[in-house]
């Protein structure tokens, strides 16, 4: 009898007794193929749905992209010009194997970039010329090539790197082109009330308390790249008093904040767990030195909290990380609010592994699979999931969502970000909607 | 200038075109990459990627792999792979980091065989060029390696070479082209190569009374079948016939922008119904023994906007996508879906 062949996973226990520096080989991606999942592919390719390199590279109001690379690298990119804001924003200037010997496609782009110039009706702020993993192993100073642009054609000519080889390296392209979105802001004269966020490239959801909190400390004026309707009013960036910096990946970009336009950043954490928030907005509070009163926020996301709870009792989650969250915090967070979590789908890292420490300490058991692992294909419900899924049963994420399709799913991965107080009272709002609305039997899916 | 697109994105590549005749086969396929081109195929090139599971991973390449050419790394990731999960065989297929460092891929081959045991195919791929080279280089390799015998011919089968999504744009082809033959030769069966039949059907290859060839990267296996058992083919793809609109062609100048064997089979038609003039045009293989003398290929997108523009024609058959560029052009723009341009499918 051939041997039943199964996902590979690692309880929370396990993943805990083996601590953050025995990380199992299942989970480091470099040791093994890559299994490309439409689970995995919602997030894991330059080309992902949401913000790749891409189209997080267009964040500059009134650019457009030049994609110089071999044809494939640029192929999907269809899926993203569909939309209407990225109407006549792509063009492409495609390489042979002569230009991969000679380099000659670098001569080529001061013309290209002239050609899009007279294509467009309307001069665009800036090209950025996207490259990828071809030029990484050519060696090219992109830099120096946009600037030679820059002197022929009289544009603003800058790089964006789509290197997906360098994706576990220092500086993986979602973290270069948070760099490159703001590289063309000079020091300005400071607004002492006026602050940028930084991280993401869509815009914090309006309803976040994160902007009233701001504007009881007096901030009149908080600027965002995806708010910015014009190159003119991005440029205002650099009058910030101060950044606050909501994805660990524009790190990079804050430290340019700093040592570029003197602009000093505090880092901030997305959390699903109330309590956590309350103690981060205490410490900003410290930090700044003011007191920040977060009583009402904190008291609505709990009622929220509670108002699912009563409703549904203990609901089982499966939890994945193509979402607005990481899925390991979510997972702590939802297991401290009593409800059940028995399986993850995720990327552990040395950040997030305080969590599953946490995890395993509720529920030892949590199952902890790695998406990209090859034995993904072989992912099925197993017995104790098919118990989970006679309570109450919830896959969040899009991963997750395509490993339970017959359940319901909610996405949680809209463009616009949830955030604070408010991210906890949505998703529990988004959570009671699907479940008090869905059909016996039927599948109910929501973003 | 030559290689720059402002009104259409990118072409299906080569890695493509080899993953969408692999696909149905049950091999391990392995993209040597790092991430992204594996996306670009099963996010959006291979439209069963969603549907049907099959067993395509990234090598997950890493600079320093690429920097100091660790094919062993390769070779062990997909060994482990193997253990885990059986496959009719492993494939690797190459991409543009494989093709800046200039990877042996026969070596490579070789150093898969001794670790996993499986028949190997290394197809050296480069992102460079279109889907259907590398739909051409996968017909052939399968049925040099998997076609070993000549087998008593049975008179009720055809077989069908081309017939994959990014050629034919419709996943149901396979079902249509046997729906067509019922109503000329009933009883006949249509084996289609990688939609529908895999490996076990492909084994049998050579007992086919003759080969249908659905589109020119079909066209190489087909041959090598004739050279190596005798068996005829034939270059037609009726489904393409289904794009036409019910009209008067009589005097009518036709512009086809496809692949060529639809546009050949389209012509045939058009001819049929008294077409004055037809211009076969595209951007992918030209088979000689298709053409005539007034065919274009196709180089440079700004060569298609003139020959659009150039009011030389009262119907244009074309993907949708042609018709943005297609600004001065006043006449009939008959859809035909291209999947290896825009990536849509014809409706079913």
């Amino acid at each position: 009898m051939s041997e039943k062949k199964c996902a590979v996973y690692y309880t929370a226990e396990e993943l805990t007794e083996r601590g953050k520096e025995n990380i199992p080989t299942e989970f480091v991606s470099a040791d093994h193929l890559i299994y490309s999942s439409p689970a995995t592919l919602a997030f894991n390719s330059p080309g992902a749905e949401g913000f790749g390199v891409k189209r997080a590279g267009l964040a500059v109001p009134e650019s457009v992209m030049l994609i110089v690379s071999p044809g494939c690298c640029g192929r999907n990119t269809s899926l993203i010009s569909k939309i209407p804001e990225y109407n006549n924003r792509f063009f492409y200037l495609t390489m042979d194997e002569t230009d991969i010997i000679t380099g000659r496609h670098l001569k080529k782009i001061p013309q290209a970039v002239r050609e899009i110039v007279d294509f467009l009706d309307k001069k665009p702020s800036v090209v950025m010329i996207c490259i990828t993993c071809v030029d990484a192993l050519l060696g090219t100073d992109m830099e120096r090539v946009c600037k030679k642009a820059e002197e022929e054609t009289q544009i603003q000519v800058r790089p964006c790197y789509m290197y997906a080889l360098t994706r576990e390296g220092r500086k993986p392209p979602m973290v270069h082109v948070r760099q490159s979105i703001y590289s063309l802001l000079a020091p300005a004269k400071r607004n002492p009330a006026a602050v940028d966020i930084l991280g993401f490239f869509a815009p914090l959801d309006d309803t976040s308390e994160i902007y009233a909190i701001l504007h009881a400390l007096g901030v009149k004026k908080t600027m965002e790249i995806s708010r910015m309707k014009t190159y003119e009013e991005y440029l205002h960036m650099s009058e910030a008093n101060f950044a606050l910096v909501l994805n660990p990946e524009a790190r990079f970009a804050a430290r340019d904040f700093e040592e570029r336009l003197s602009v000093p950043s505090i880092e901030l954490t997305r959390f699903y767990d109330i309590d956590r928030i309350q103690k981060q907005y205490a410490a900003l509070g410290k930090a700044i030195g003011r007191r920040i009163d977060d009583t009402a926020y904190y008291q609505k996301a709990k009622d929220s909290v509670e108002q699912f709870y009563k409703k549904f009792g203990p609901v089982a989650f499966s939890v994945g990380e193509c979402l607005n969250a990481d899925p390991f915090e979510l997972s702590l967070a939802l297991l401290r609010y009593g409800h059940v979590v028995p399986e993850i789908f995720g990327t552990i890292t040395a950040e997030n592994f305080v969590y599953i420490k946490h995890i395993a300490q509720i529920s030892p058991d949590t199952r902890v699979y790695s998406n990209l692992h090859p034995s993904m294909i072989f992912y099925e419900e197993n017995a104790k999931m098919e118990e989970e899924k006679k309570r109450n049963f919830v896959s969040l994420g899009k991963d997750a969502g395509y490993y339970h399709e017959s359940k319901p799913n909610l996405a949680w991965n809209s463009d616009v970000q949830p955030y604070g107080y408010q991210a906890v009272e949505a998703l529990f709002g988004a959570l009671y909607e699907l479940l008090d609305e869905r059909d016996d039997g039927g599948r109910e899916e929501r973003s | 200038m030559k290689g720059l697109f402002k009104y259409l994105t990118p072409f299906a590549p080569d890695q493509s075109g080899v993953v969408s005749v692999l696909y149905e086969f049950g091999g391990l396929l392995v993209i040597c990459d790092a991430g992204g081109c594996a996306g670009n195929i099963c996010g959006f090139d291979e439209p069963r990627w969603s549907t049907a599971k099959s067993a395509i991973f990234s090598a997950g390449l890493r600079d320093m792999d690429a920097i100091m050419g660790r094919d062993e790394r390769l070779v062990k990731k997909l060994a482990l792979a193997a253990e885990q999960i059986s496959g009719n065989f492993a494939a690797v297929i190459g991409t543009p980091v494989p093709a800046v460092i200039a990877t042996d891929y026969h070596a490579l081959a070789g150093m898969i065989k001794r670790k996993v045991k499986l028949p190997v195919i290394a197809i050296s791929t480069t992102g460079m060029s279109y889907y259907d080279k590398g739909a051409e280089a996968a017909y052939l390799e399968l049925v040099r390696q998997f076609c070993a015998k000549k087998q008593k011919t049975k008179n009720d089968r055809i077989g069908v070479f081309g017939a994959n999504p990014l050629d034919m744009g419709d996943l149901m082809a396979a079902e249509k082209l046997q729906r067509y033959y019922d109503t000329i030769s009933a009883g006949c069966n249509l084996v289609c190569y990688g939609m529908g039949a895999g490996l076990t059907e492909l084994a049998e290859a050579s007992d086919v009374q003759k080969n249908l060839v659905v589109a020119p990267s079909g066209l190489r296996a087909a041959r090598y079948l004739e050279e190596m058992y005798n068996i005829p083919y034939e270059i037609a793809n009726p489904l393409a016939i289904d794009c036409l609109w019910d009209i008067d062609y009589t005097g009518k100048r036709v512009l086809i922008i496809h692949q060529q064997v639809s546009a050949y089979t389209l012509r045939k038609e058009l001819k049929r119904r008294n077409a004055a003039e037809i211009v076969a045009a595209n951007f992918f293989m030209q088979i000689p023994e298709l053409a005539e003398e007034q065919d274009i290929r196709l180089t440079e997108e700004e060569q298609c906007e003139a020959l659009l523009n150039g009011n030389k024609f009262d119907i244009v058959i074309a993907d949708a996508v042609f018709k943005k560029m297609a600004k001065n052009f006043s006449g009939i723009f008959m859809e035909y879906p291209q999947f290896a341009v825009s990536g849509k499918l014809v409706e079913a």
